[in-house]
């Protein structure tokens, strides 16, 4: 009997065991994916939000800056502009209105709610400034106007 | 930053080593593994043995000196002398195979050849093993062990067995190892790596240059070929095309007949016999004590060797002296001490007295049986006198009993290390008591000693056969 | 890609790992009648500490989360293989990933707490030669090599901790150069520097151990790749190397007789070729897939339960099983690199570095020795073998990883505030 359950099982225990490495290369792969591409918002002087929580927490794929040029929709579901696989968002979770060269942030109803610089948002427009920090889900970003694009810049680069 | 596309250089290194080490094991599973588990050594191919209780063996007087012992679910190989027959009965390790008797008499010892126990229902129902078969050797446990204590400090080897039957009554080989399972696993790497080489039965695996012991070989030449009357003026030094060779200690012995000259072991003497008897008579010779042939043994035995297709004079010259390229173990110089003893009959040297089941049926018996007739009853009885003549008044002194004539030939080898001018000569000496009726013969061996055979292995083969004589 | 990105429905490694424990365990539970519960006990300790560290790395956000991960699985892979060959081993090991546990987070604060770490690189020669001083003076010889102290019933190898005080000694130096520079000349710094290294590394061939300082001088060379700028520094310490090396070779009696098994290891079957041909017996036996936990032979290899337990793996749980454990220690060494990447200092690049190469070239050399693709020198795979003092300095040593990987993301963080 265990001589069959265990010649069995050796092809389970491989297979979990490669997946358990796939998936790690995968986190790691998604991992330099971002690293490569965290440096585009430098050439463009454009308000853009930069992810702060250490991305390596993240069994989903999150970009390290997502650039703002239009209204914007942050939630769980593909149909958002920016769409992240975390299960703490709802499939629509806020919304970034963009009025004149500044934006505004409001939750749409989410489950979790939504947190500006730790308040929690209701479904009015807030005006965002540079440098505020907005919580939804797991994640935490930080608002950069983009008109002091330099300085971040030269923090970036610090960066290998 | 430089560093930094240095680190990549590295990543990169140790992941192709790492690439390497995955392409390696799969080039091993497609293409190597196929013509490498195919092998005796491979224990997995043998199925289990455990269902069977490994054999005992015993000495001639039925001294137990291995045993098996269970533990659990495992067997425990059990050797209460410990280091004591190493080189004989070998080890039966879980981890570490088998040697020795127990590799070559395993069929036996694990398996179970006895009708009367596989019949035995009731014997199955309480639970008992089945057990292999039982071995007795000729070793003589009480010789073995006085043996060992005199070899204690020496690296060499020393045979001792019974001229007229083969039996081996004893063989130490030295340095020696505790065959016992867990000191195995414990001390396996040390052993292995260790330049004293713990792990090569030297008694029957240990090739040394004879050296003057092998003058014995050629004063029974000289004798068959007519030639043992050859006189000689020594000067101390011979010179035979361009190369000298001395007597040791560069003595000079002036007029000398063949029996003078042994007494004394002249070189110059036995330089100038070899070249006198040529390259047909000192081959045949060498066949004739059974160098350049296989030793039919219980254990494996290294060939002697003889290694010539032809010989120059000096060739000669130095054969004659046992130098040159002539090899032989500890157990062909007992075995031609033997032959000597034994009217110049070589008797097949022999380990195993019997192996019998747990109820009695033997399975296996040694007897004794004439391995070659190598020289004629008279060559032998007139090599014994010159042999006698060792022990009375020449360099084997140390070897004399007694009320007892004893025979005997020293040796001291010149070897690799001794060429380069080091004290490293092997230190031999052969012989058999009593020279009338000879009931012992010995062969003792000091490898790299640097002392003569005379001052060290003479007295270790006095005291091992007034042993056995009982004096 | 397109694999990489659709393969965000699996579950988190993490759950792997759990699952890889719970199957293994309730095998080995149903191994042997009458029942044991043992083997479930260890299973569960074993998920409860791994869960448990890693929640704590996790939600406290003490750096890298993936290298704790990895080597998780490593050791689960091992302890479940030490378990099935002898269940006090397997048990033992257990015990031994709780002390190897407190090693990794005593290496991580107290690496933290003190600064001074960079600035003792002459307290790091003199703790290296204490210690040798230590081991000729009180230490026993155990299985050939005389590196041990036998200590109220423990016996430690005292190798695994001059290991680390060589890593550490190495990145102190690269911290420490430029100061020394402006006092003497570069030349000499830099001669002094390479003498006390093999200096180092010879007292432990001194004591008859051969595979830790092999494994050191690899990690030296690479480190000094890495730093010096002079090509002819790289030559000489190579020419050092090979010099040694042929040395070794000719006339050491030990390495040569592992040279010679090493190149055809069936000449001397029984004796020199033993070992190594146990292990590829081992090997072969397994195939691709393995025979199945408990079904192999493994207690057959000799030093089973520390050198030679790769060959042990392959045999149960095939060559398949074999690349998994080297793709582990790949990633593993992967995210070490990363680690050293990021890190600005010089002094934590180098230990970082270090830490990374000694696992690296350990389990190449190990591995490489028991499937004959190199010369066998005994040392453990790390996190695998069995043996209490490898595998608490190696999870100490680990511990410090974390702790430089966690001080980059800090400073990641806080520079992102900077953004500002």
């Amino acid at each position: 009997m265990f001589e069959i359950i265990s010649s069995l099982l050796k092809y389970v225990f491989i297979t979990i065991i490669y997946i358990f490495i796939f998936g790690i290369m995968r986190l790691i792969y998604l991992d330099i994916r971002s690293m490569s591409a965290k440096n585009f918002p430098k050439a463009v002087s454009l308000p853009y939000l930069k992810l702060v929580s250490l991305k390596d927490h993240f069994n989903f794929k999150v970009e390290e800056s997502y650039l703002l040029t239009e209204d914007t929709t942050i939630g769980r579901s593909r149909g958002n502009s920016i769409h992240i696989e975390d299960p703490f968002l709802s499939g629509r979770h806020a919304i970034l209105t963009k009025k004149g060269g500044s934006f505004y942030i409001q939750d749409v109803g989410s489950t979790n709610g939504t947190e500006l610089n730790g308040t929690r948002l209701g479904t009015e427009p807030v005006l965002l400034k540079d440098g505020d920090r907005i919580h939804a889900g797991q994640l935490d970003f930080l608002y950069v106007s983009g008109e002091r694009q330099g300085e971040g810049n030269a923090a970036d680069e610090k960066r290998p | 930053m430089k560093t930094d596309r240095k680190i990549i250089h590295v990543v990169i290194s140790v992941c192709f080593l790492f690439f390497l080490l995955i392409a390696y094991l799969t080039y091993f599973e497609l293409f190597v593994k196929d013509s490498v588990i195919e092998n005796s050594y491979n224990q997995r191919l043998n199925g289990s043995e455990n269902s069977v209780l490994r054999g005992s063996i015993f000495d001639r007087n039925g001294k137990l000196l291995a045993k098996s012992q269970i533990n659990g679910n495992t067997q425990e190989r059990i050797y209460p002398f410990g280091s004591l027959y190493s080189h004989i009965i070998g080890y039966d390790s879980r981890v570490y195979g088998k040697s020795l008797l127990e590799a070559s008499y395993n069929s036996y010892l694990s398996n179970q050849y006895d009708i009367h126990s596989i019949l035995d229902i009731s014997g199955k129902i309480a639970g008992y093993k089945p057990s292999g078969a039982n071995m007795s050797l000729t070793i003589d446990h009480q010789l073995q062990t006085r043996a060992e204590k005199l070899m204690r400090n020496i690296k060499g080897a020393a045979v001792v067995m019974d001229p007229k039957t083969g039996e081996i009554l004893a063989m130490v080989s030295k340095p020696d190892f505790d065959p016992n399972g867990q000191e195995l696993e414990n001390n396996w790497t040390t052993l292995v790596e260790s330049s004293d080489a713990p792990f090569v039965p030297r008694a029957t695996q240990g090739l040394y240059p004879p050296g003057s012991t092998f003058k014995v070989v050629i004063s029974a030449a000289a004798v068959e070929d007519g030639m043992s009357d050859m006189s000689f003026e020594d000067s101390g030094v011979i010179t035979i095309d361009g190369k000298q060779f001395r007597n040791s200690g560069g003595n000079a012995y002036g007029k000398l007949n063949i029996q003078s000259a042994m007494a004394v072991s002249c070189n110059t003497f036995f330089a100038k016999l070899g070249t006198e008897l040529g390259f047909e008579n000192l081959k045949d010779a060498a066949a004739s004590f059974g160098l350049e042939k296989e030793v039919p043994f219980d254990l494996p035995v290294s060939q002697s060797i003889f290694p010539y297709d032809e010989m120059s004079k000096t060739d000669m010259a130095s054969v004659g002296i046992g130098q040159g390229k002539v090899l032989v173990t500890p157990l062909q110089m007992a075995m031609i001490a033997s032959c000597i003893a034994n009217d110049g009959v070589m008797m097949k040297p022999w380990l195993v007295k019997r192996v019998a089941t747990v109820s009695g049926i033997q399975l296996h018996a040694g007897g004794p049986s004439v391995l070659y007739r190598s020289v004629s009853p008279e060559t032998a009885a007139s090599v014994k006198d010159m042999m006698v003549g060792v022990v009375e008044k020449g360099t084997g002194r140390n070897a004399s009993i007694q009320g007892i004539h004893v025979a005997g030939k020293t040796g001291t080898a010149q070897n690799e290390l001794t060429d380069r001018g080091k004290g490293k000569e092997h230190a031999w000496f052969i012989g058999f008591a009593p020279a009338e009726d000879p009931k012992v013969a010995v062969a003792v061996i000091a490898e790299y000693s640097g002392a003569s055979g005379g001052s060290l292995c003479a007295p270790i083969a006095k005291e091992l056969m007034s042993a056995w004589l009982g004096l | 890609m397109q694999l990489m990105r659709s393969a965000h429905k699996l579950p988190h490694p993490v759950y792997m790992l759990v699952l890889v424990d719970i199957f293994a365990f309730s095998l080995l539970f149903f191994r042997e009648t009458p029942y044991d519960i043992s083997p479930l006990i260890v299973g569960l300790s074993l998920i409860a500490s791994i869960l448990m560290v890693y929640f704590l790395i996790r939600g406290f956000k003490l750096g890298d989360e993936y290298i704790f991960l990895i080597v998780s699985m490593l050791f689960s892979i091992g302890a479940v293989m030490l378990y099935r060959l002898d269940s006090e081993l397997g048990i033992k090991q257990a015990k031994w990933l709780g002390i190897g546990l407190v090693a990794f987070f005593a290496g991580y604060f107290i690496f933290g707490w003190f600064k001074v770490w960079d600035r003792l690189l002459f307290f790091y020669m003199a703790a290296s030669m204490g210690l040798f001083a230590v081991t000729m003076g009180f230490g026993r010889e155990i299985k050939g090599s005389n590196n041990w102290i036998v200590f109220q019933g423990f016996s430690i190898q005292t190798s695994e901790i001059a290991k680390i005080l060589f890593l550490f000694f190495l990145a102190s130096y690269y911290s420490q150069r430029e100061k020394l520079f402006a006092r003497f000349s570069k030349v000499r710094v830099t001669a002094a520097f390479m003498l006390v290294a093999y200096l180092l590394m010879g007292l432990l061939v001194l004591q008859k151990e051969w595979g830790t300082p092999l494994v050191l001088f690899l990690v030296y060379f690479a480190v000094i790749y890495i730093f010096e700028k002079d090509v002819r520094i790289l030559l000489v310490n190579a020419l050092a190397a090979v010099t040694a090396g042929t040395a070794g070779v000719l006339f050491v009696h030990h390495i040569r007789v592992r040279v010679d098994a090493w190149i055809n290891p069936w000449a001397d079957i029984a004796q020199k070729g033993y070992q190594i041909a146990q292990s590829l017996f081992a090997i072969g036996a397994g195939g691709f897939f393995g025979t199945g936990i408990g079904l192999g032979r493994p207690e057959l290899i000799p030093e089973v339960r520390t050198d030679f337990i790769f060959s042990a793996i392959c045999e149960e749980m095939g060559i398949f099983g074999g690349v998994a454990v080297i793709l582990l220690f790949l990633l593993l060494v992967y995210r070490g690199f990363k680690i050293a990447l990021r890190c600005g200092e010089v002094f934590e690049k180098t230990l970082a570095l270090g830490i990374t190469l000694m696992f690296a070239f350990q389990t190449f050399v190990i591995i490489g020795g028991v499937i004959k693709l190199l010369l066998l020198t005994g040392i453990t795979l790390p996190f695998i073998s069995y043996g209490g003092s490898s595998l608490v300095t190696n999870f100490a040593a680990l511990g410090v990883l974390q702790r430089i990987s966690a001080k980059q993301a800090t400073a990641e963080r806080s520079t992102a505030y900077e953004d500002r």
